[in-house]
């Protein structure tokens, strides 16, 4: 990172300030951080990689903000070392690609195992690129489709009470009489 | 059950290849129920009738001795079905007590000699159907299960399936997370299998049919496990090898335990529940037998039956009783049973456990979802076609609600007798009894008639202690008799206060489902120590007016009358206090010091409650991005392992044609979602309706996209709260 503070004015790198670069590392940061890269030292170095190439587009791209491309600088590093490490052409065909990539590494156990191997340059250890390249998620077995139809159940006597019920007149009827036999009781009970 | 099993047939056969002819055609085999098993149903049931008489009889003389009125006819009629109620329940302690006496094993004799049959071929699925469930608690059980399998050597047979209905967001994500690390740690990634329906249809009998339609033919057999279900794996291995040794077998159900239970209420409930528990289920057991039912959950179902015949339809007509079938088990028993498949309850079994709701009012909302779906089996109850037994299953179901608004309406219809005989100023003749056998006052023969009713609702508590100090190794299990029995005392006082509530509550439900209104209940505060004072005033509040009120009433009326009141009015009054005190952690674990209510399950070691009361107790480990509002959402659009997840399961379900449908139904891919995603970036989720948040979650590509987004656009483009904070496990 100190070749690019050569020929800066004072307060700056690159010629961005310095807050603006500690923003970028700040965001850098976070991502392999969240990736669960806790060892200091290596952590330290990839964010230290990524800014270095986002230094390097910053002299010729005055209109991007470091942060902008510090973020375009991580992507690109991180997709270019799962497509190698992966073996898939590193383009736009595969859209999931990063998506495949996360998942190998959390299926690899890179935050536990392999964190020095993480975004580092081939050859890899085998046991490593095998983890990487065998895994993948299943969260069911191969389907095996089938057809599961509702068979009608014959309600018996309760068909033609339910059928009744559509019919508004009867339903209306239906409480008409309930209320007279209500008025009978109570006629009869205060007998 | 009795015919030789056709093993070779079953063996041989491809697994979904026989069509549902050939289905019936071979459970046909079965030699039906000799006639002498219908006698001893009709015997069973006599008995219960006969008792009803005899109550009917001395309670119709004791009204007719005051004068004979057509609201004494009515109360008459209330008594005789509420009285056929408490007897049928006594008939059952009678029949199950001699069962259980005459040699517990007995109980498993007619699934003849299983236990050393081979699993060989009999692939199983065990399926977790959750919805909003605390997730933590259903992984933590799945692994218990999945560690006591694998001790029995057999775990090779089976596959995990966690099929989740849940609708919040934050479970969703939750899910997957807990999902995957569990998978993960247990080496299980092919073994343990989640899948979220997109879209829910049919409630947890939809998630059921719509597991089997995806995997269903991949297995011979399935377990229906609840979010709160724990089996052991020897009673899992031993459940397959029935329906193995018995090949007309379509369901065997086991009696689950209820367990884990720490506040005064569920461990009282628990206690009921392993006392009287065993002499009401070998009563069950008994007059049902290949007819049993389904209880929906710790069960077997041999899957091919079960896909050609119990996929319930809409019942015709409009809600309450029309449209989807809520209570969906008791039906799929009944289904099978019609098509001559057998439906085995196996109390004996042991090793299946649930637990129970903590609290009063948690009784009451799990009693008001299940109010309206066995009300709605009115309709189920006349189909052609059923057998006998299966149509006693449905009955009882639904008197279980309807015995509540009865027991009011005697309570009115007494009342109301009262108030007229005091209020027409006649007074009151008092004849002889009709019979000259009954010589008795009319006080007297009231409380002969009091008699008989508490002892038939007594009887089956008393049976069961006497089974249990006739059981030495079952005694020291419950702490021994004098525990045992002081429990029993301290359980029945505490049922008989609350009884009434549990009258007044199915009565509201009763008349809601019937209006087809919904019941209202306000949220529940509940942390270590129960229900609040706020919130049992205001769930109880109308309980313990009416209390008061009608105590207030028939002591006006007459106090000598009031004191038959009491027992009742007492739980209204005291509903509040109860409510609150039995729902306090600190209380249950108070008796539980006294040595009241200890369970089989409390004084002994059970490995797989043991393993997941441990996982409860240890720290969490889940990495999270904290605890607040749409921590879910946040974790899946900014954790990049979460958003791998998600996205990876998202994809999957494109290989699925029922959900690749599905999202054509929610809109994933459309204009409208990406519109949803742009204002989520930049607004945060409080400005997207739970409906939205859900659609962002179902779209792969939208999930992919602002995971990118997040972590490279500007933060004065974003909301604030995206803030890029490093995971933290258990946070």
């Amino acid at each position: 990172m100190s070749a690019h503070a050569v020929g800066d004015q004072p307060g700056y790198v690159a010629g961005r300030t310095l807050d603006d670069w500690n923003a970028a590392y700040a965001k850098v940061e976070a991502y392999f951080q969240a990736l669960r890269v806790g060892n200091r030292l290596l952590l330290g170095q990839l964010v230290s990689r990524v800014l270095d190439r986002a230094m390097d587009r910053a002299q010729s791209e005055p209109a991007t903000a470091p942060m902008e491309l510090a973020a375009e600088e991580m992507e690109r590093v991180v997709t270019d070392w799962f497509a190698a490490i992966l073996e898939v052409p590193p383009d736009e065909s595969d859209p999931l690609l990063t998506t495949r990539g996360r998942m190998a590494l959390l299926l690899a156990d890179m935050p536990d195992r392999w964190q020095d191997q993480f975004l580092k340059p081939a050859p890899w250890p085998a046991e490593f690129v095998t983890a990487m390249r065998e895994s993948f998620l299943r969260a069911g077995p191969e389907f095996q489709i089938s057809r599961m139809d509702p068979r009608p159940i014959d309600l018996g006597p309760m068909t033609t009470l339910t059928a009744w019920g559509r019919i508004g007149w009867l339903r209306m009827l239906v409480a008409w009489v309930a209320f007279a036999v209500l008025l009978v009781i109570v006629f009869s009970m205060t007998r | 059950m009795s015919a030789a099993p056709d093993i070779s047939a079953q063996a041989k056969e491809p697994e979904g290849a026989a069509s549902s002819d050939t289905v019936r055609r071979r459970a046909s085999h079965r030699p039906r129920a000799p006639r002498r098993r219908s006698a001893q149903v009709f015997l069973f049931f006599s008995i219960a009738i006969g008792l009803t008489g005899i109550g009917s009889l001395l309670f119709a003389d004791l009204l007719w001795r005051s004068g004979w009125s057509s609201s004494r006819a009515v109360l008459l009629i209330l008594f005789a079905i509420l009285f056929l109620l408490a007897s049928i329940g006594c008939v059952h302690g009678i029949y199950g007590f001699f069962l259980l006496r005459s040699g517990r094993e007995r109980q498993m004799r007619q699934f003849g000699d299983f236990r050393h049959r081979s699993l060989d071929g009999a692939n199983t699925a065990l399926v977790f159907t959750i919805f909003n469930e605390d997730v933590r608690r259903v992984l933590a059980g799945l692994r218990a299960v999945h560690q006591s399998l694998a001790a029995t050597g057999e775990l090779e047979r089976f596959d995990f399936f966690i099929i989740s209905d849940s609708n919040e967001p934050d479970k969703w994500i939750e899910e997957e997370q807990r999902w995957f690390a569990l998978a993960r740690d247990l080496g299980a990634l092919g073994r343990i299998h989640y899948r979220r329906r997109l879209v829910s249809e049919g409630k947890k009998s939809g998630n059921v049919r719509d597991f089997l339609r995806a995997w269903g033919r991949r297995y011979r057999y399935f377990i229906v496990l609840d979010a709160d279900s724990t089996m052991s794996g020897s009673t899992i291995v031993d459940l397959v090898r029935i329906m193995e040794t018995n090949p007309s077998v379509g369901l065997v159900q086991t009696a689950p335990r209820l367990v884990n239970a720490r506040s005064a209420f569920g461990r009282a409930q628990q206690f009921a529940n392993r006392l009287y528990g065993p002499i009401f289920t070998a009563g069950l057991n008994y007059w049902s037998r290949e007819a049993g039912n389904y209880w929906g959950h710790n069960a077997i179902i041999r899957v091919e039956p079960f896909m050609n015949f119990c996929d319930l339809p809409q019942l015709p007509g409009r809600k309450p009783f029309g449209g989807q079938i809520l209570s969906h088990d008791f039906v799929e028993a009944a289904l099978l049973r019609r098509e001559l498949w057998e439906v085995w309850l196996a109390p004996e079994l042991g090793g299946s456990y649930e637990e129970g709701p903590p609290g009063i009012i948690e009784n009451a909302q799990r009693d008001r979802r299940w109010c309206q779906g066995n009300l709605q089996h009115f309709l189920v109850l006349f189909s052609r076609g059923l057998h006998g037994n299966s149509r006693i299953h449905l009955l009882f179901g639904i008197l279980g609600y309807l015995a509540g608004p009865l027991w009011l309406a005697f309570l009115v219809v007494s009342t109301w007798i009262l108030w007229y005989r005091e209020n027409t100023g006649l007074s009151e003749i008092v004849v002889g009894a009709f019979t000259p056998m009954i010589n008795l006052s009319q006080t007297q023969h009231a409380l002969l008639i009091f008699g008989l009713v508490m002892t038939v609702l007594f009887l089956p508590k008393v049976l069961s202690l006497v089974d249990l100090a006739l059981d030495p190794p079952r005694r020291r299990a419950f702490g021994g008799i004098a525990t045992a029995a002081a429990g029993a005392v301290v359980e029945t006082v505490f049922s008989a206060l609350h009884a009434p509530l549990q009258m007044l509550f199915h009565t509201k439900f009763v008349a809601a489902t019937l209006a087809g209104t919904s019941v209202h209940w306000t949220a529940q505060r509940r942390g270590g120590d129960g229900t609040s004072w706020g919130a049992a005033l205001r769930q109880h509040a109308g309980q313990t007016g009416l209390g008061l009120a009608w105590g207030a009433l028939t002591w006006w009326l007459d106090p000598k009358s009031f004191w038959w009141f009491t027992p009742v009015l007492a739980g209204m009054v005291l509903s509040i206090p109860l409510s609150v005190i039995t729902s306090r952690e600190s209380v249950g674990q108070a008796l539980r010091r006294a040595g009241l209510f200890l369970t089989p399950e409390e004084t002994s070691p059970v490995p797989e409650l043991d393993d997941l009361e441990r996982q409860m107790a240890a720290p969490d480990t889940l990495h999270t991005l904290g605890t607040g509002a749409h921590r879910g959402l946040r974790q899946a659009l900014v954790d990049p392992y979460a958003n791998a997840i998600h996205v990876t399961m998202l994809e999957e379900k494109k290989a699925n044609p029922q959900e690749a449908a599905s999202f054509a139904t929610l809109g994933v891919g459309s204009e409208g979602a990406h519109r949803l995603g742009s204002r989520l970036l930049v607004k945060g989720p409080e400005a997207l309706t739970g409906d939205e948040r859900l659609l962002v979650l179902s779209d792969p590509q939208l999930m992919l996209s602002l995971h990118r987004e997040i972590w490279t656009r500007s933060p004065a483009e974003l909301w604030t709260g995206w803030n890029l904070a490093p995971a933290k496990p258990g946070a």
